[in-house]
């Protein structure tokens, strides 16, 4: 987008141009948007497309667990979009179909095209807002793809160059035979390198042959996602090099644009700073009433076994980091369990634990702060065959999820209510009424979707701060109040990324 | 075979590194052509050292700066890392220090088949657990080749209980850590911790399926897999659905208590519900899925999915066996014996033993001239080594001409 002053001469709206320029509900954003706009339409559009964005973020998370599809979250999202009537806009634009075209429906894409590019110019300073802004646009496409009819589709395809050929009937009867029944001869096949598919690959869901994914039309979603992403990725960097030029043009727009993405910091885990101290001689309490079952059963293997896998030790190794227990404290309750085992002694526990302790704590490597692990992380890992670690509403048998909640003397017909949500794959909600079951019935904000977030508020309610926790405000409305703390950097998905000397081989 | 002791490893590592260790083949291997500026240079390498002394972020300028520099400093261990976007021992303290590209490498280890191989557990192996080691191999080079089209694998023993794979293939060592995590987790059919039964759930991968099939029954008996009432429980818990299980114990109940046996009669009892359309949705692929779970090879995905993870250099010696970590030929790992795999000791005695044999014979001169490698039995490595370059080799000639072309252009 081009802010130079010269160019804010009024134009007329030019109905006719924009119909070109909009010929369908969905887009790409290739090119940016030209022509005016009002500051206070800039700022209108910013703040609109963030609040859709953090709510699909908000019910993403809360759903991600279950297993119910894009349809069931789709009415989640607009079931939260209706709480905000100048969204109204939004929940027509992820309803939309295709290529009908009135004068509104094109008045809508002008504003989703000019929306996303001023979310680009905020959104790109960082990687973690980069990132962040990257999946959520990704989630938002995704919503959007599904509500196209098979023509708003087809039309899709065309107009972005992405109209690939079937494979042919005599090809595709050989590989029914080759993929052992996956490519069935009912459908259409397309065939695209497997890289531009890699979400279908990671879960087995499609046939390879030679670098070759075999795709049928319904997945054609994988590789437009694949193509936006890396083409959103790209453009950001690039933006994000052009800004001292763009911000040198107009102040008043940056110090809004500046303000944008703080004010959706949520809830950062990341920062112990402000956090009482919390001593390594109170976990074994504090572990039976105020942590979440994933982390209850860390701190239990670790008691019983004196030893942790790396997934483990990482998942509860971040928990402890963020509930307040010092980088010390932390070498020295790990040591005293890790040396209670014959075949580690101080020297190898040295040598072979306490680097992964402190680079969590940001002492060594990149030295960047880790972030603990949300629930969605937690429920969406797929675990090694020895793996202790993982959220155990997902990962258990019903069995020994049964047997351990009976163990916490909680009620039977809560047990039963938390093993039919299980059961419907709703394990954050599961572990909600886990929570409740364990505090008098007192609900966690907003539903559990992060073990810290569990141990924070359940140590509010023991402490009979309940008021307090009603009180905070609501996830979605974004706070504009600026914020001083500088935030520090976020790493999630790279943990493996340094050196990590226990997987090393020796 | 001489007998290997720990101790003199010191005093035998300089041997080593002097006489027998390939680097010429290694380097040319690292340099992948010189297709790329830099991708030697810019490739870490970490080495231990007496102590476990582990220092990072090693590089060098060029291949016999590497050579001078392991002669002179023997580690005890070299691994390698990715390739960055610039020197990283001059900006190892650089934030801007980068990984870019590395192989993608596969790492199976005997300890992650703890939970289901009976005869050793931990460190130990043997040549019935090996099986597994086997198996893995086959399953996997056949996926990589013929799922994803790679060509360029390299198989290594890692030295003690496992084996390793680097997958040279220009469009593998390109790939990011999304990318990777999804190709492991794409090998990864056996998933689900250790508090879960069953932990596969076709579509699996049903070659692999053909694969195992032919020695599972082999298998079944050597790991003794059913042979107790503990073992037992755990093959229904992996059953899972409750009509069956019910079924295969009344079946259990009746038929003699060796693994043999046993299987023999879960097989038929799935075969015969299955005649009688009795099987559900569920566990229509049960046999398939039991097969999976007892014998899929286990492999540690983390190590798959980390651009930046370090992993033990081929014609390492292993310091505690003083195993060398040979490359071998993934089409006849059948064949492949762990009691065969050359230890340092065995070398260098092999290499005394040769020379004093041919002195009559040969001249002084002549038998310089020969490489002291071909003097012992890990010869053969050598040559897997050399074939798995030469058609490597191949892709970079075909690279340098169409640079060439490139520059060429008008
Ligand atoms: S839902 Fe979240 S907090 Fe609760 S057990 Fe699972 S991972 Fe832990
Ligand atoms: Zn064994």
């Amino acid at each position: 987008m081009d802010f130079r002053r010269q160019q804010r001469r009024v134009i007329k709206s030019e109905p006719d141009k924009y119909a070109e320029l909009y010929p369908h509900d969905l887009q790409l954003y290739k090119i940016p948007p030209d022509g005016i706009i009002s500051l206070d339409e800039f700022q209108d559009f910013a703040y609109e497309r963030l609040q859709v964005l953090r709510i699909i973020e908000m019910v993403n998370i809360r759903e991600k667990g279950s297993k119910d599809g894009l349809e069931e979250l789709r009415r989640s999202v607009l079931s939260e979009l209706k709480k905000f009537p100048e969204l109204k806009s939004y929940a027509k634009l992820i309803c939309a179909t295709g290529c009908n075209s009135s004068e509104a429906d094109v008045a809508l894409r002008r504003r989703d095209h000019i929306s996303h590019f001023i979310l680009r110019l905020a959104h790109c300073r960082t990687e973690d807002l980069r990132r962040w802004f990257i999946n959520r646009e990704m989630e938002l496409f995704r919503l959007r793809w599904f509500s196209l009819s098979n023509e708003g589709k087809k039309k899709f395809l065309q107009i972005n160059g992405l109209d690939y050929k079937p494979i042919s009937d005599a090809e595709r009867l050989q590989l029914t035979g080759a993929s052992r029944g996956m490519v069935s001869s009912n459908y259409e096949y397309y065939q695209v390198p497997f890289i531009e598919v890699i979400d279908l690959v990671r879960k087995r869901n499609v046939f390879l042959k030679g670098g070759y994914a075999f795709i049928t039309s319904n997945d054609f979603i994988s590789v437009i996602i694949y193509v936006y992403r890396a083409f959103l990725a790209h453009e950001l960097v690039v933006t994000c090099r052009k800004l001292p030029q763009i911000e040198a043009m107009d102040e008043r727009v940056f110090r809004d644009l500046n303000h944008l993405p703080k004010s959706y910091t949520g809830k950062d885990f990341t920062v112990v700073d402000d956090k009482a101290h919390v001593p390594i001689e109170s976990l074994d309490s504090l572990s039976k009433t105020s942590y979440p079952m994933c982390m209850q059963h860390m701190h239990n293997t670790l008691r019983k076994e004196h030893h942790l896998r790396h997934g483990g030790r990482q998942l509860y190794g971040l928990f402890l980091k963020a509930i307040g227990v010092t980088l010390d404290d932390a070498l020295r309750f790990w040591r005293e369990e890790f040396t209670q085992k014959p075949e580690i002694d101080h020297d190898k526990f040295d040598k072979q634990y306490a680097y992964n302790i402190r680079h969590n704590y940001g002492k060594e490597g990149k030295r960047a702060n880790y972030t603990p692990h949300s629930c969605m992380k937690i429920i969406t890992e797929s675990l090694g065959t020895q793996d202790q670690h993982g959220c155990p509403f997902k990962h258990w048998d019903a069995n020994k999820l049964k047997s351990s909640l009976l163990q916490q003397n909680i009620q039977q017909i809560d047990v039963q209510e938390i093993m039919d949500l299980v059961k419907d794959g709703h394990y954050q909600l599961a572990c909600t009424k886990h929570f409740e079951a364990k505090h008098n019935g007192v609900a966690p904000d907003g539903g559990v979707n992060h073990p810290n977030q569990y141990f924070e508020q359940s140590q509010a309610v023991l402490r009979g701060k309940q008021d307090n926790i009603k009180k905070e405000t609501p996830r979605v409305k974004p706070v504009a109040k600026a914020s001083t703390s500088v935030k520090k950097k976020k790493v999630d998905e790279d943990v493996w990324d340094d050196a990590d000397f226990d997987n090393i081989e020796f | 075979m001489s007998d290997y002791d720990p101790g003199q490893l010191p005093d035998l590592l300089p041997i080593y590194y002097k006489r027998l260790f390939p680097f010429e083949l290694f380097c040319k291997w690292l340099d992948y052509g010189g297709v790329k500026n830099g991708y030697f240079r810019n490739r870490e390498f970490s080495f231990t050292l007496p102590e476990d002394i582990v220092v990072r972020y090693q590089s060098f300028i060029s291949a016999s700066e590497f050579e001078e520099e392991i002669k002179r400093r023997c580690p005890h261990k070299i691994d390698i890392g990715a390739v960055f976007n610039t020197s990283p021992k001059s900006y190892r303290h650089v934030t801007l220090l980068v990984p870019e590209e590395k192989e993608l490498v596969l790492d199976i280890d005997m300890t992650d088949y703890d939970e289901v191989r009976t005869c050793c557990q931990g460190a130990d192996v043997c040549a019935r657990c090996w099986r597994f080691m086997a198996i893995a191999v086959q399953v996997l080079d056949q996926a990589l080749r013929d799922d994803f089209g790679w060509l360029h694998l390299l198989w290594v023993f890692s030295g003690r209980r496992g084996v390793h794979c680097w997958v040279c293939d220009a469009s593998a060592r390109q790939m990011d850590q999304k990318q990777r995590s999804a190709v492991a987790e794409y090998l990864q059919v056996v998933v689900g911790g250790e508090s879960q039964g069953k932990k596969v759930n076709l579509p699996g991968d049903r070659r692999a399926v053909e694969i195992i099939e032919t020695q599972f029954e082999t298998l079944v008996e050597e790991q003794d897999f059913f042979g107790s009432e503990t073992k037992v429980q755990s093959l229904l818990a992996a059953v899972k659905d409750e009509g069956l299980c019910n079924e295969i114990k009344k079946a259990l109940d009746k038929c003699p208590a060796t693994s043999k046996h046993r299987w023999k009669e879960v097989v038929a009892v799935i075969a015969y519900q299955k005649s009688r359309g009795q099987l559900k949705w569920r566990t229509k692929n049960i046999k398939e899925e039991l097969i999976l779970q007892y014998a899929y090879p286990r492999l540690d995905i983390n190590v798959s999915k980390g651009l930046n993870h370090l992993l033990k250099a081929p014609f390492c010696v292993h310091p505690k066996t003083g195993k060398i970590c040979i490359p071998f030929n993934p089409k006849v790992v059948n064949n492949f014996s762990l009691t065969a795999v050359p230890t340092i000791s065995s070398l260098i005695n092999e290499i005394q033993e040769y020379d004093e044999k041919q002195d009559s014979v040969l001249n002084s001169e002549a038998r310089q001239k020969m490489k002291d490698y071909k003097k012992t039995s890990m010869n053969k490595n050598i040559t897997v080594f050399s074939e798995f370059l030469r058609k490597l080799e191949d892709t970079w000639r075909g690279k340098m001409i169409e640079i060439s072309d490139e520059k060429m252009e008008f």
